[in-house]
């Protein structure tokens, strides 16, 4: 029972009750509270498949004197509510109140840690709550091309009920506007139509509000940036994409640091994948000064 | 109106466990503890075991489900559903305590948790009932054989395909490498099993962690030293099940178990693995609140 001893557990509670409720685990700082971060989790099935990298990181930042808040948003996880009643302002009031109670605990000032689609979350809520910092793990830098790649999921089971293997688009890699498949979906979603999708019902306002934003879109940050991407081989550069986003934040002015780390997309793996090197490479950064990318 | 959920820590062995506890209104005697299959955790692929915890919840049947060591929220190194035994004692241990009055439960698996509960269930005398949806009983030739037999000949049928093999779409090559990959290891020869599976399977929450050779023996021994009721859910639209139901037809003991009265088995021709649509899922919660009310008055 030593190990117990020495670690204390996360503590897992309910963050008000009935429809307000939402799940959250608490990872006291093992020492002098040197900062605080809220998580914020991605999209639909890549939440469960990221638990696991969650919790290894918010454990290992609890340990260096971090105090850590994972909090399931509405309709999400073990919160309260349906998925299909979920909404992105919901979301954005989840994220505040995330923050506000995690400051009254540690008596630090929050920063935002967001993996995927809640890195773009992480983004928004910047604008209107000063974050100390930002750590975005491979960020969602474009709603719509994301919501495309969700709607791919109900393309495809279509086709598997019709006994079909099409491909979606001609060349099986449609561009933002979307094969015959996601547009049509999208359509659906414009006119009002929830869809529902790999088990989830997706309401179009949840959909739309995902769709029209960009990484690029939001005004730069005024605190760092630590911005990761994850890539098969090291040694690799950041996607054209991120780099694009990223610049765009830097040349508004954001104090960026960008790091390539090799390893699994886990997020998207079909096995629970753990990449010990970004949880290094994450601890590494948060302990050095950013510069100016 | 529904008491809240509660979100509980407990220890095993040398780590913590997280669980979420749906308590019922009305004091009851008999639970359900949802176990977690595939590379999930607690909530379930789409929510599903959050879902049901509620559903359940509202039925006046108290739920509660938790990540084992190493999943999830939980602290320890992963490990796969063949070493949790300590972990399912644990949580039953932590359900009993939470809720007053609770004398039995019932465990809810679904694939490799289902075998995990068969398993588990003969051991602790507290276990009343198994709740157990599509059994995961996976070996490599069984998987190739169920490949063969229930997704290429089926799809041999299909005008779609005859459709496209007519337009010159079809990619003959591809198929062909898969199909005989297939043959190859549905004849014998674990180490050629198929690597990928096809593409109905891709999507579903099933591991692909290797399970231990006489996996087929420890289930049935599992189900002979089990004396209580069990139920059994089959999605149609699953290999898993089917290489389940196809160990089940080989075999003249396992055709008797299934037969037996304490057995009760329903079937979802349209659903997939992981019952991915609102109706599928609602289906299940309410044969396991029927079956679960239903056995605990027998009792």
């Amino acid at each position: 029972m030593n190990a117990i001893a020495a670690a204390p557990p996360a503590q897992p509670f309910f963050l008000g009750s009935g429809a307000a409720a939402r799940f959250c685990l608490y990872h006291a700082p093992a020492t002098a509270c040197r900062g605080a971060w809220l998580y914020l989790h991605p999209f639909a099935e890549e939440m469960n498949k990221s638990r696991r990298m969650a919790a290894l990181q918010a454990r290992a930042l609890a340990r260096r004197g971090y105090a850590v808040l994972q909090m399931d948003l509405y309709g999400c996880g073990d919160s309260a509510g349906d998925f299909g009643d979920a909404r992105w302002d919901i979301w954005h009031q989840d994220a505040a109140r995330g923050m506000a109670w995690l400051e009254q605990q540690s008596s630090c000032v929050a920063g935002l840690w967001g993996l995927r689609l809640g890195a773009l979350l992480a983004l928004d809520v910047a604008q209107a709550h000063a974050p100390s910092a930002l750590l975005l793990w491979q960020p969602v830098t474009n709603g719509s091309q994301f919501l495309t790649q969700f709607l791919r999921l109900k393309v495809a089971s279509q086709m598997l009920a019709d006994g079909k293997d099409g491909k979606d688009g001609k060349d099986g890699k449609d561009s933002n506007s979307g094969g015959g498949g996601t547009a049509a979906l999208k359509q659906s979603l414009a006119a009002g139509q929830p869809l529902e999708i790999a088990g989830y019902l997706l309401d179009p306002a949840l959909a739309l509000a995902i769709e029209a934003r960009t990484a690029e879109g939001f005004a730069p940050p005024a605190c760092p940036v630590h911005w990761f991407e994850m890539a098969a081989e090291s040694g690799r550069p950041l996607s054209p994409v991120a780099a694009r986003a990223a610049a765009a934040l830097a040349a508004g002015g954001a104090i960026m640091s960008t790091r390539v780390v090799a390893g699994p997309q886990f997020w998207a793996t079909q096995e629970i994948e753990e990449c010990p090197a970004l949880l290094d490479a994450t601890l590494q950064s948060l302990s050095e000064p950013c510069h100016a990318a | 109106m529904q008491p809240d959920e509660q979100a509980l820590t407990f220890p095993c062995a040398d780590e913590w466990l997280t669980a979420i506890l749906s308590p019922a209104a009305a004091p009851a005697r008999r639970g359900v503890l949802i176990v977690v299959g595939g590379p999930q955790y607690r909530a379930g692929s789409h929510r599903q075991f959050a879902l049901l915890a509620r559903a359940l919840a509202a039925q006046g049947i108290p739920a509660m489900r938790f990540d084992y060591r190493g999943m999830g929220d939980s602290s320890g190194p992963a490990r796969n559903f063949e070493g949790v035994d300590a972990d399912l004692r644990a949580a039953i241990d932590r359900f009993m305590a939470a809720v007053p009055g609770l004398q039995e439960v019932v465990i809810w698996g679904l694939c490799d948790a289902a075998s995990a509960a068969l398993f588990y269930a003969r051991h602790d005398r507290r276990v009343s009932g198994l709740v157990l949806l599509n059994p995961w009983a996976r070996t490599p030739d069984g998987l190739a054989r169920a490949t063969l037999k229930h997704y290429y000949v089926e799809r041999l049928l299909q005008p779609a395909l005859w459709k496209k093999i007519a337009s010159g779409q079809f990619e003959f090559g591809k198929a062909l490498r898969s199909f005989s990959g297939l043959l190859r290891a549905s004849r014998r020869g674990p180490a050629e099993a198929p690597v990928a599976a096809p593409a109905a399977q891709a999507a579903a929450a099933v591991p692909a962690m290797p399970a231990s050779p006489d996996l087929h023996a420890r289930m049935l021994a599992g189900w002979q030293g089990f004396a209580g009721p069990i139920l059994l859910i089959i999605s149609g639209a699953d290999l898993t099940a089917q290489e389940f139901l196809d160990m089940v037809k080989a075999s003249r003991q396992w055709r008797k178990l299934l037969a037996a009265p304490r057995v009760q088995r329903h079937t979802l021709h349209a659903a997939d693995h992981t019952f991915s649509r609102r109706e599928w899922r609602d289906q299940v919660a309410a044969w396991t609140a029927a079956w679960v009310a239903e056995t605990g008055a027998r009792a």
